[in-house]
């Protein structure tokens, strides 16, 4: 639904006239006439209030009795009285009453301090007690989850933590058991609370019931201090706060954007944070001797890697990983294209410039909040928990208050299928004729026949497109298309019928409405925009020759073509989706030059340079969200002694090749990124300040945006209403021989689709309080496939294609379409990337 | 418009001038008038005491080095590490890190203790504010004042030594005296 | 007795089934009339009527029925069967005796408030009523009763009994609204009212089983005649459940206005032991109490409401002056404070603090003083709930402590002196510091 307008309205607060949004709730309005009324339950992001700590009774007139402020929308000439007798009378019994059972340990606890309970006691309260007799009693302290504990006896039953779980997050989970005083929060069977969003309710909770176990007894508030940055974990890039004691980051708090995470964060975000200070992380420079990896000096490592490339004659190839900012980025490609002139350079786009320039136009671009006030949204291909988790809770947010219809198009089952007016499944790899099909029937083209290559039903799709367009009445409404990166693994396939989507919804130019890519790695859309791709430089211009994308560069150093290979934060066997011709590569290269926090496989086996990387709370930079903002990374703490920040490395190499392009600082570097990029134009790290600048909503930087000669005649033509005539190719794959037919226990072929868990990151490795989370390959199969294959849940099972085999855990989904089976990728050991599909056979593991 | 300085003119005062009787009282006269309370006080005896061998007691309430105390019955530490102390210090010179109590190793009485527990008796300013802010009296001020030492670092006193007996132990000045 | 309205037909063998009531008139002229009618007269009768919720807060049933928003949404009937208010069994009576009347009622009143949808909350104890109005629905469907087009008109009804599990808090109308849509049974915030936004998010009309067995009376009889009997904004007869120190406990229906002291001495019969009645709630536990200066008192809602307490749901307890006024206080609290839901501060914190108070005052560690913190925690608990519940404690205990304090302080004193005394013989006895 479209974004509510705001009026103004006069009331009279304390005898004040003041001015605020009509209906706004009389806790928020009072604040325009600097009233504070104090509240334990009443939380603006929860949703609609609950009115259960009276805290906030105030009195107005005409109402006998006093009224809770955080309930009461304020109406125009309502007249508030916060400082009567009465109504501090109310305020001290409540406080009263809420201290009776409070145990006085604030030295011990870790809120004191920071504690809203504290600071009404001391605001409203009255003073003293008058209560001797003894107070409740829980066991204390307890695990709610292995990154939480929870103490009962300290908990004022706000009921914040338990409406998080049910209407925020929906994971349901925690429930209040028992009744009156007895009352307390827990897990309805006792099972520990993991969930992706967990540890918001540590912020919520107004007293110290609910602490972080990592964060525990770590400092207190006089001892820390917060700095704001953003997290680069995943493509979200949720605004944090990291609290840093004695130069060490000790908790991530979340600090609230409403256009980019509405104040929350994820577990992964909010805990992750120790991988900084992970014993296992790299801090010294590392070079290649004998076989072996050795910590050597910096200027060792930097003349290596100087005559490295040196004597590559530019036979090198650059890849850039998701957490490089774009000022390395930015400096990666010019070292390699321009220092050594070697076309190939990517940071895994997965499209080519026209297709990205397309994709990308300013007018087609959907924001974060638009999720939240579009008519309808559309997910297609993208689990959000997983890829960027924190769009899931706008999703949720803009279902359950906005009424959004929310129409989902995967091939795995997403966990917002129960929120979704509609769900339609598609075959994994089948997205090109999915969207083909969808486009079609908006157009009344054949849907038939695509949607049955898509292996969808046709009628859901004809249901969906009509969905899209009527969501508005009569016309389409604003509709947001929410991508994820793998739909556009087909290329122009996909683009195509996906613009011809997007010109049927009246999305072009269109506010509120729009497509929002989810790109696969952090800084995604950065990275393409200061030009780390091989066929555009900074800003998206043409390049004269076009070099090897990432599996292009694969394939060209394991033939011998390309003899050394520069990574940048990035570790392509976990990474890139062709493992086994990387493996290849990694081998022929003659030197690998990789910049990482960890030595990871690919590293330690494979790297001849190593330079330690930045940590994210370390780093400064820039990074561009999947809508556009830009955003600023700022130092947290110091760098570890030994560690360089990557642009003071690429620079030097790049000095070192005879090339001076004055990057003193990384501030430099930023101005002469936003100098290089056309629509960037008039930027600086002082405009994108702390909660950072959306690039194309100013008009000129906008216009800006490359046109390719016809293309935006391409888009109208696409636009136009003819059917389309092309189907994408979807030939059936031949048989899959991995497992050998002879041995007799081939039980048939699935389809192979691949996701990737919010879980499976090298920092979520290096986190001990996050260990346990760390995902190990499970292949999601319908109840149908496992009975044919007489495989049952929990089952160790072997995953084969093409002579490769990954060893997993049957996990059988009742929702998982049959026919098709789902494999993890990104983690270390059995990923999906091992095989390559389109089919995989499955059958029982082998006894050890 | 003309103006006409009224009482706000600036009258210049001068001193006497050099020279003649006034100059000569100002020279001798003066100097004795200050001698004559030297003099005075050479006759009293002398005032110095032979430190160290001989100490001032001090008041009881004097505050000099901290200490930190331990429960006398069950031997644990009263501190938990709350850290308010640090929070109450205008010098800003303790560090206080906190842990948390296990039941096979338990240090203080409640659920945390402090791991760490400094003060840069270098920066230290004695005012006391940390007795005041301890919610437990686990910090006091002692009466010791001898706390020169020959390095700067020495001068951090870490948990151990603050809860340790100090060795010289300054004298107490008796009720009266 | 003459004035008997729902009562008339109650004691009739077989009342239950379907044939037996049919034939006692139901289901008969008086539905066809209500469902002839347009729904807006029906309301407008409803009004007319006088009736009054005869679940405890005795709001207008007409008028509640006309706030019922017009529009083609979902709306809903429930009818509040948790008869949860100690004291109060008249509604057990009613549905066990004669269901159909409810189901009728039911019918009525779910056109009247364009509810197709209708619900029994029956609370979890009532299991043998439950099993009688499950008999009586289904017969109701099998005859066409329920379903489709009733009785051929064009409104459609369907209706279903849910059982509760036993909490106060669920005869409450919001929360007994969360607990029929399965979630924990805690009251909600209001506005909005259930009216607005009730029951799934729709429309709902709740009213108590005996506001809603009144309105084929209503009908049957017309408006004006009902709002003849009894007094001025106390219209009609009200079925109240004495108990307590009386000969004869039970249910009876009266005209209101009738003075307590008939009720008490002439309908039940006087004390038992003709002792004299110290002190006795006119509308259930929750209702402040009055004593026997205010025996001759109109039994009707504003009468009561002028002496400070309420007619609530008609339940009369009385309570006779061999009595502790402390025990009636304790027991009461107690029943509070285990029913109090737990979500809002005071009535959790408070009913539990003085449940704790009053066991001090019982085992002899109180003071007066701690009377004044008792009154005062009343007070601070009074007016700033959630829901009413924690009113219900607040207002009785209040009322005691202000009618009956010199016997508070008479009973501390005692208890005090005889902690003391037992302590002292504990010590002479050697039990206490033995090891010596």
């Amino acid at each position: 639904m479209p974004r509510p307008e705001r009026k103004l309205i006069t009331f009279s607060i304390d005898g004040r006239e003041v001015e605020a949004p009509a209906n706004m709730m009389l806790v928020d309005a009072a604040k325009f006439g600097d009233v504070e009324i104090p509240v334990f339950c009443y939380e603006p992001k929860l949703g609609a209030p609950v009115g259960a700590c009276r805290m906030c009774l105030v009195d107005i007139e005409g109402i006998p009795k006093l009224q809770t402020g955080c309930s009461t929308p304020v109406k125009d000439g309502m007249v508030v009285h916060t400082q009567t007798r009465r109504v501090k009378d109310a305020q001290q019994s409540v406080v009263e009453f809420l201290l009776i059972n409070h145990p006085l340990d604030c030295p011990v606890c870790d809120k004191g301090g920071e504690c809203p309970l504290q600071d009404v006691s001391f605001g409203w309260g009255g003073g003293m007690t008058r209560f001797v007799e003894p107070k409740r009693h829980f066991k204390k302290p307890l695990e709610l989850s292995p990154l939480i504990a929870i103490d009962r006896e300290r908990c004022i039953l706000c009921y914040r933590c338990v409406r998080f779980s049910q209407e925020l997050s929906e994971d349901y989970q925690l429930v209040l058991h028992e009744r009156s005083a007895a009352t307390f929060v827990g897990t309805f069977d006792g099972h520990p609370y993991v969930a992706p969003f967990s540890g918001n309710i540590l912020e919520l909770c107004p007293v110290g019931a609910l602490t972080s176990m990592p964060y525990r007894f770590r400092a207190r508030p006089w001892d820390i201090e917060n700095a704001g940055s953003v997290c680069t974990l995943c493509p979200a890039q949720c605004n944090v706060a990291f609290t840093v004691r004695d130069d060490r980051v000790l908790r991530v708090l979340a600090r609230e954007n409403e256009e980019v995470d509405d104040g929350w964060l994820c577990d992964k975000g909010r805990f992750a944070y120790q991988s900084i200070h992970a014993e296992e992380r790299v801090v010294a420079p590392m070079v290649r001797e004998d076989g072996v990896l050795r910590e050597v000096t910096w200027e060792r490592a930097l003349e290596a890697a100087k005559a490295a490339l040196g004597g590559a004659q530019g036979r090198i190839a650059g890849l850039a990983g998701g957490e490089t900012t774009n000022e390395e980025g930015f400096l990666l490609q010019r070292l390699v294209r321009d220092v050594h002139g070697s076309p190939h350079v990517d940071s895994g786009a997965g499209l080519d410039r026209s297709g990205l320039l397309a994709l990308g136009d300013p007018g087609l671009q959907a924001t974060v909040a638009d999720l939240e006030f579009a008519h309808t949204v559309l997910v297609l291909g993208t689990e959000p928990v997983d890829d960027a988790p924190i769009l899931d809770l706008r999703l949720r947010k803009g279902v359950r208050r906005n009424r959004v219809k929310l129409a989902v198009a995967t091939s795995r089952p997403s966990s917002l299928d129960p929120n979704a007016t509609l769900a339609v499944r598609y075959a994994p790899g089948a997205e090109a004729a999915f969207v083909t099909a969808l486009s079609a029937a908006f157009y009344g083209g054949a849907v038939d026949e695509p949607a049955q290559a898509a292996g969808a039903d046709a009628g859901a799709v004809h249901e969906l497109a009509t969905l899209l367009r009527t969501s508005g009445g009569d016309q389409p409404g604003d509709v947001v298309v929410l991508y994820g990166q793998r739909v556009l693994a087909e290329g122009e396939a996909v683009t195509a019928p996906l613009l011809k989507l997007a010109g049927a919804l009246g999305l072009s130019g269109r506010p509120g409405a729009g497509l929002l890519g989810v790109p696969t790695a952090t800084n995604g859309r950065g990275l393409r925009e200061a030009g780390v791709l091989p066929d555009a430089g900074p800003g998206l211009t043409a390049v004269p020759s076009a070099g090897h994308g990432a599996t292009g560069i694969a394939e060209a150093t394991a033939a011998g073509e390309l003899s050394v290979l520069y990574l940048l934060h990035t570790d392509p066997l976990r990474d890139e989706p062709q493992r086994a011709v990387w493996e290849r590569a990694l081998e022929a290269a003659t030197h690998v030059i990789a910049h990482a926090g960890f030595l990871t496989e690919t590293i330690r086996e494979h790297a001849t340079v190593v330079f330690p990387a930045e940590s994210y709370a370390e780093k400064e930079g820039t990074l561009v969200h999947p809508d556009g903002r830009l955003q600023r990374l700022r130092p947290a703490i110091g760098r570890p002694a030994g560690v360089r920040a990557a642009w003071q490395v690429l620079d030097e190499l790049a000095r070192s090749a005879g090339a001076e392009h004055g990057v003193h600082t990384v501030h430099s570097a930023t101005q002469q990124l936003f100098a290089a990029v056309a629509f960037y134009a008039g930027l600086s790290v002082d405009a994108i300040g702390a909660k950072g600048v959306r690039w194309w909503e100013d008009d000129a930087r906008a216009a800006a945006w490359p046109q390719e000669s016809g293309l935006r005649a391409a888009i109208s033509d696409l636009v136009a209403k003819t059917p389309l005539s092309r189907t994408p190719d979807y030939e059936e794959a031949p048989t899959p021989s991995g497992l050998g037919a002879a041995d007799g226990a081939t039980n048939g072929a699935l389809r192979l689709g691949t996701y990737q868990s919010i879980w499976a990151a090298a920092e979520v490795e290096a986190s001990p309080a996050l260990k346990f989370l760390h995902p190990h390959q499970r292949v999601e199969l319908s109840p149908a496939d496992a009975a044919r294959l007489g495989i049952e849940h929990g089952e160790h099972v072997t995953v084969g294609s093409a002579g490769a085999t990954v060893e997993a855990v049957a996990h059988l989904r009742n929702e998982s379409p049959a026919g098709s089976a789902f494999l993890q990728s990104g983690i270390p050991e059995d990923a999906a990337n091992v095989l390559q599909g389109p089919l995989v056979e499955i059958r029982k593991a082998t006894p050890k | 418009m003309d103006w006409t300085p009224e009482d706000d003119q600036l009258v210049v005062v001068r001193g006497p001038k050099p020279g003649g009787a006034g100059g000569a009282y100002r020279i001798f006269g003066e100097t004795l008038r200050g001698l004559k309370t030297t003099f005075a006080r050479a006759v009293e005896g002398h005032h110095t005491i032979a430190y160290p061998e001989e100490k001032v007691p001090v008041y009881p309430r004097w505050r000099g080095r901290h200490r930190l105390h331990r429960f006398e019955d069950t031997g644990l530490e009263k501190c938990v590490g709350c850290s308010l102390c640090a929070a109450a210090c205008p010098a800003d010179c303790i560090r206080v890190v906190a842990a948390e109590n296990t039941p096979e190793h338990r240090v203080s009485a409640g659920e945390r203790y402090a791991s760490v527990y400094e003060i840069n008796l270098s920066r230290c300013i004695f005012c006391g504010y940390c007795e005041v802010a301890c919610p437990f009296d686990a910090i006091t001020m002692g009466n010791d004042y001898e706390l020169s030492d020959y390095h700067r670092s020495d001068l951090i006193f870490t948990k151990e030594m603050l809860l340790a007996e100090p060795l010289e132990r300054s004298p107490i000045r008796a009720e009266g005296e | 007795m003459s004035s008997a309205i729902l009562f008339k037909d109650i004691d009739e063998p077989g009342l239950g089934t379907l044939a037996v009531y049919q034939r006692r008139g139901g289901y008969g002229d008086v539905l066809r009339k209500g469902l002839s009618m347009p729904r807006e007269a029906l309301v407008n009768e409803l009004v007319e009527s006088g009736l009054r919720g005869r679940g405890g807060a005795g709001f207008s049933m007409g008028k509640k029925a006309s706030f019922m928003p017009k529009g083609g949404m979902d709306k809903y009937l429930v009818c509040n069967a948790d008869e949860s208010e100690p004291g109060t069994f008249k509604d057990r009576e009613l549905m066990t005796k004669s269901p159909h009347m409810l189901i009728e009622g039911m019918i009525l009143a779910a056109y009247a408030a364009g509810a197709t949808k209708s619900f029994i909350y029956i609370r979890g104890e009532y299991a043998q009523q439950a099993d009688i109005l499950d008999a009586a629905v289904a017969e109701a469907y099998a005859d066409g009763l329920l379903g489709e087009n009733i009785l051929g008109f064009d409104f459609s009804l369907e209706l279903v009994v849910h059982r509760g599990a036993g909490a106060y808090i669920c005869g409450e109308e919001t929360g007994l609204l969360d607990s029929l849509e399965g979630k924990r049974g805690n009251p909600r915030l209001k506005p909005p009212f259930p009216a607005n936004q009730g029951l799934y998010q729709g429309p709902t009309l709740i009213n108590n089983v005996e506001t809603l067995m009144t309105i084929p009376h209503i009908l049957g009889m017309g408006a004006a005649k009902y709002a003849e009997i009894g007094v001025e904004n106390s219209t009609g007869t009200k079925l109240i459940s004495v108990s307590g120190h009386v000969k004869r406990p039970g249910n009876y229906e009266i005209e209101l206005g009738m003075s307590a002291r008939e009720i008490i001495y002439g309908l039940c019969g006087g004390i038992e032991g003709d002792h004299e009645v110290k002190l006795w709630f006119p509308g259930g536990s929750s209702s402040p109490v009055l004593t026997s200066d205010d025996l001759d008192l109109g039994y009707d809602f504003d009468s009561l409401a002028k002496a400070g307490s309420m007619l609530g749901s008609g339940a009369i307890i009385v309570v006779d002056d061999q009595t502790s006024v402390v025990e009636v206080c304790l027991k009461l609290a107690k029943f509070y404070r285990h029913e109090s839901c737990g979500k809002c501060t005071p009535c959790r914190e408070g009913t539990q603090w003085t449940v704790k108070m009053l066991e001090r005052m019982k085992s002899g560690t109180a003071t007066p003083m701690d009377l004044d913190i008792m009154a005062s925690v009343q007070e601070q608990i009074t007016g700033h709930c959630l829901c009413v519940l924690g009113d219900a404690m607040a207002m009785p205990v209040g009322s005691m402590i202000a009618k009956f304090r010199p016997e508070f302080e008479e009973y501390i004193e005692a208890a005090r002196e005889r902690a003391e005394r037992e302590l002292v013989a504990s010590l002479d006895a050697g039990l206490v510091g033995s090891a010596t």
